[in-house]
């Protein structure tokens, strides 16, 4: 069995998916859930079968081809698991809107897309694919229609634009060498000058820093994300900007290759400085947003940062923790986004102003907030504490103390916004008209399962992934780690997940015993506090509206989105340029006949009054 | 293995005795500064004895979840931190993870407090959340410094190396950041001008306003073992740590003692005045310690 199997699967279930529905919609449900479950399937069986150059397509001299190794295979599993538990999430939220024929279809196009560009041995078909996923997801992020046809609109516009430089970048790879295999271009770069070299890298950087919202081509993002609907948020955020990642790994690492990409000082710089801002500035603007989508929003550029920092920093360490902090936030945030979808799911709202006191009411989605929000800030037994503990050490041994201090500070701007995450959904009073919500629907709550036991088992066993990852990194001409199934091991520094975790297990259950020999208290309803006298009435108070006001009006002058700003005023300037031009282009033949006349004359004038040729 | 374990064990046990002898303590002395005779140093142990015989109210799972998972926060960063010669698990990660783990009590009493849903909680808990950010600024610039210029994230080695070389207080280029430490102790340890997030006359002791009985008596022994790695971490960092247990415990006394003397002679600040001298000075002093030590290698 080959490679080309998955793509015609993936693709091929996708249109079956969308004319079944046509027969009946439970048959639909039911294929895209087992056409998604076969391509985990298949994947996971292709897992050590690598293949190098299949071709399946001969255009004009240009042959297509997929390849698979282990870079890919790790990329591919993460998107057909992300995207199997969004399709199950998808089951009830999707169902009874209009067109869900059409929202299944694409969200299985977007996949097979993705899946596509990981598998994609040469640039062109990357092209390709590139260009499906992106036109796809666009169509997705207009489904809700309102708001999200602007924000489709602004997404699509800066993706048009970064896949213009991709072009321009792939087109002037195969003049100056006449292929488009990745493999061949990599063996052949090296002898390329360091100036061309620089030329490839920023063009396709744009591109891929567009889809990964990079600092300053973050604006699409806050936008997208929030408006999509909420199992496709998981996947944009948790998969498709990742795929920007991927495109950044596969120019460095496997096509401009280790040594010269480390030469490179001037341009990892400023990779690194975008990172650092795109860690801190996004991270503190998150903390002050009122919209549960939108707070994540702009928490998943704070996170893409970290990302960035780990990859453009090239050592052995940070690559493997950019790489697995992929991973890692592919887990807690598409888990968050689904939370945040199921109680938009039952309560139709996800202002935070307005909610509160759900813990009661949907225990397993509360959990799954809780784990991933652990994940977020990088507690300890979390996956995300491994990956940001690696890309630390390597920050703070290099020595980069400044980036580490950066990445640091945006912890506790995760901490920020995840407490008020959690607080304002779940804690705090539960307003009246929320007395009689029921617990999320069993397909609501899988996925958040699912995803919670990854994100725990694989802070305590990190080991799991990081044997691959070391393998991925060694590929690119990396040291080895020692990689055990409990952490990292060296002299610099070692790190022992499993100890932690009986260590926090030994005191928890120290704590609980303290806990157990007080006298058993008795359980009281919410609203019966103390508050020094005072009556507190019910249903009137959110405690967090502007919980972090004195912190709010000491940075908020610093926290301004000058970039979308600035976007913004070039979009009315080139609008109002237009407007000046219409009044030229009238549309009356006569006035043309007389622009050309006029034209004509002046010419004729230079050429009689100066006698300049 | 044994003596590993033994290690475990004994390492924490100590810290719980000597957090409550200083909460018996700070009392007593703060007693004697106001002229008053002040209750007797054990007082501490009495209320905890009383707390747990007494009946409480819970508001529910995260209610009571959230007092044991900060507990375990507090007892699992004792076990990371060099008690002098006691080091149970020190080589599981290094100060990184101590730094994370130190996370988890304040953020699990967070959520606590949460579903208490009174007011007074969360007002306490914004001010903590805030005043956090306000000392984790020049604290972390603090801690880079110390590891980039040791070269090491491990705190036992940050703590060998002040044996061989001298502590990182009196060599030059880490005073700065050593001064700058000691201006934001009170605001990690909680302690005034920086009680801004208990503040009993103004928010009914804010995060413990919804407490009683066991657990008050829990928040009481947290409040202990905190205090306890304030200073134990200061000394360890700074004061080159101890070769024995009977040391190391001279030298946090001290440094308890110093910031009780700060304690009793300073008012408050508001929320704002902290974050503004958090930022300004200890930052300040901080940042020139890092270039320092970066261009001084």
């Amino acid at each position: 069995m080959s490679v080309h199997f998955l793509l015609i699967i993936a693709f091929g279930g996708a249109f079956i998916t969308y004319f079944s529905g046509k027969i009946h919609s439970k048959l639909r449900n039911f294929i895209a859930v087992f056409i998604s479950l076969v391509l985990v399937g298949l994947v996971a069986f292709f897992y050590n079968r690598y293949t190098q150059d299949a071709v399946y397509l001969q255009f004009l001299e240009i042959r297509l081809v997929l390849s698979l190794n282990t870079l890919s295979w790790f990329f591919a599993i993460t998107i057909t698991v992300v995207e199997t538990l969004s399709i199950i999430f998808s089951l009830r939220y999707v169902k009874g809107k209009e067109k869900t024929d059409f929202y299944y279809l694409m969200m299985m196009l977007v996949n097979a897309g993705m899946l596509g560009i990981v598998l994609s041995g040469d640039l062109l078909s990357f092209y390709i694919f590139w260009e499906i996923m992106s036109w796809s997801a666009f169509l997705l992020i207009s489904y809700n229609k309102g708001p999200a046809l602007a924000a489709g609109m602004k997404y699509i516009m800066m993706s048009v634009i970064g896949s213009l430089c991709m072009l321009i970048g792939i087109v002037s790879l195969y003049t100056a060498y006449g292929t488009l295999n990745i493999s061949e271009i990599a063996s052949l770069i090296p002898s390329a000058s360091s100036g061309y070299i620089l030329f490839i890298l920023i063009l396709l950087s744009i591109s891929f820093a567009v889809k990964n919202a990079v600092v300053p081509f973050h604006t699409w993002l806050p936008d997208a994300h929030s408006e999509a609907p909420s199992p496709f948020s998981a996947i944009l955020s948790g998969i498709l900007i990742k795929v920007g990642t991927y495109g950044f790994i596969l120019i460095f690492y496997v096509i401009v290759g280790l040594k010269i990409f480390q030469g490179l000082f001037g341009f990892r710089s400023i990779l690194l400085i975008l990172g650092a801002v795109t860690v801190l500035v996004p991270s503190f603007i998150a903390i002050f947003q009122n919209d549960a989508k939108r707070l994540l929003a702009w928490s998943s550029i704070g996170q893409v940062g970290y990302i960035i920092l780990g990859i453009a920093f090239g050592t052995s360490l940070s690559v493997t923790g950019g790489i697995f902090h992929f991973f890692n936030h592919a887990a807690f945030k598409a888990l968050l986004f689904l939370c945040v979808g199921a109680v938009e799911y039952r309560t139709g709202t996800r202002d935070l102003n307005s909610l509160g006191g759900l813990i009661k009411k949907m225990p397993v989605t509360f959990i799954g907030v809780m784990v991933g929000a652990c994940g977020l800030i990088g507690i300890p037994l979390t996956n995300g504490f491994v990956s940001k503990w690696l890309l630390y050490k390597t920050l703070i041994l290099e020595p980069a103390p400044f980036l580490a201090f950066v990445s640091l500070i945006g912890t506790w701007a995760a901490l920020f916004y995840s407490y008020k995450l959690i607080h304002n959904i779940f804690l705090g009073q539960l307003p009246e008209k929320y007395k009689d919500i029921k617990k999320a629907p069993f397909s609501m709550q899988f996925p958040v399962i699912v995803f919670s036991t990854i994100i725990i088992l694989f802070g305590i066993l990190p080991g799991i992934p990081l044997t691959l990852i070391n393998t991925i990194v060694m590929s690119f001409g990396f040291e080895s780690l020692h990689v055990t199934l409990w952490g990292i091991a060296s002299e610099t520094g070692t790190l022992n997940t499993i100890n932690i975790f009986f260590a926090v297990l030994a005191a928890g259950i120290v704590s609980w015993l303290f806990f157990r020999a007080g006298k058993k208290s008795i359980s009281v309803p919410q609203e019966d506090t103390y508050a020094a006298g005072t009556y507190i009435p019910k249903d009137k108070y959110h405690y967090t509206v502007d919980f972090y006001n004195p912190l709010y009006r000491m940075i908020t002058p610093y926290l301004k989105d000058v970039i979308d700003t600035f976007y913004n005023w070039i979009a009315r300037s080139v609008g109002k340029f237009s407007n000046v031009i219409r009044k030229i282009y009238t549309g009356d033949v006569g006035n043309y006949v007389l622009y050309i006349i006029l034209f004509l004359a002046v010419l004729i004038f230079i050429q009689f009054g100066l006698k300049l040729w | 293995m044994v003596i590993g374990i033994i290690h475990i064990i004994v390492s924490p046990v100590l810290a719980l005795i000597i957090g409550i002898f200083f909460l018996g303590l700070s009392r007593k002395i703060m007693a004697r500064i106001h002229w008053r005779y002040g209750p007797p140093l054990y007082q501490p142990v009495i209320d905890i004895i009383k707390l747990f015989s007494q009946k409480g109210v819970s508001h529910g799972f995260m209610f009571d979840l959230g007092v044991i998972l900060s507990l375990t926060g507090c007892i699992v960063v004792i076990l990371f931190i060099p008690f002098g010669a006691l080091c149970p698990l020190s080589s599981s990660g290094g100060l990184l993870v101590i730094l994370y783990l130190m996370l988890l009590a304040p953020l699990a009493m967070a959520l606590s407090g949460g579903e208490g849903a009174n007011p007074n909680i969360s007002i306490g808990i914004s001010r903590k959340l805030i005043l956090s950010l306000g000392y984790e600024v020049p604290f972390l610039l603090i801690l880079l410094t110390l590891m980039t210029h040791y070269k090491t994230i491990s705190i036992v080695e940050l703590v060998e190396i002040q044996q061989d070389t001298g502590w990182a207080l009196f060599s030059l280029p880490l005073s700065l950041s050593g001064i700058s430490y000691f201006l934001i102790l009170p605001a990690i340890m909680g302690v005034r001008p920086f009680d801004i997030v208990s503040a009993p006359q103004e928010i009914a002791s804010g995060l413990n306003a919804e407490y009683g009985s066991k657990y008050l008596g829990l928040i009481t022994i947290e409040h202990g073992l905190s205090l306890f790695i304030g200073t134990a971490l200061f000394v360890n960092l700074f004061l080159g740590g101890a070769h024995n247990p009977a040391i190391f415990f001279i030298k946090i006394l001290l440094v308890f003692i110093l910031v009780l003397f700060i304690n009793a002679v300073f008012p408050r600040f508001r929320t704002e005045q902290a974050i503004k001298f958090l930022w300004g000075v200890p930052t300040l002093f901080a940042f020139l310690g890092l270039i320092m030590s970066l261009i001084f290698k």
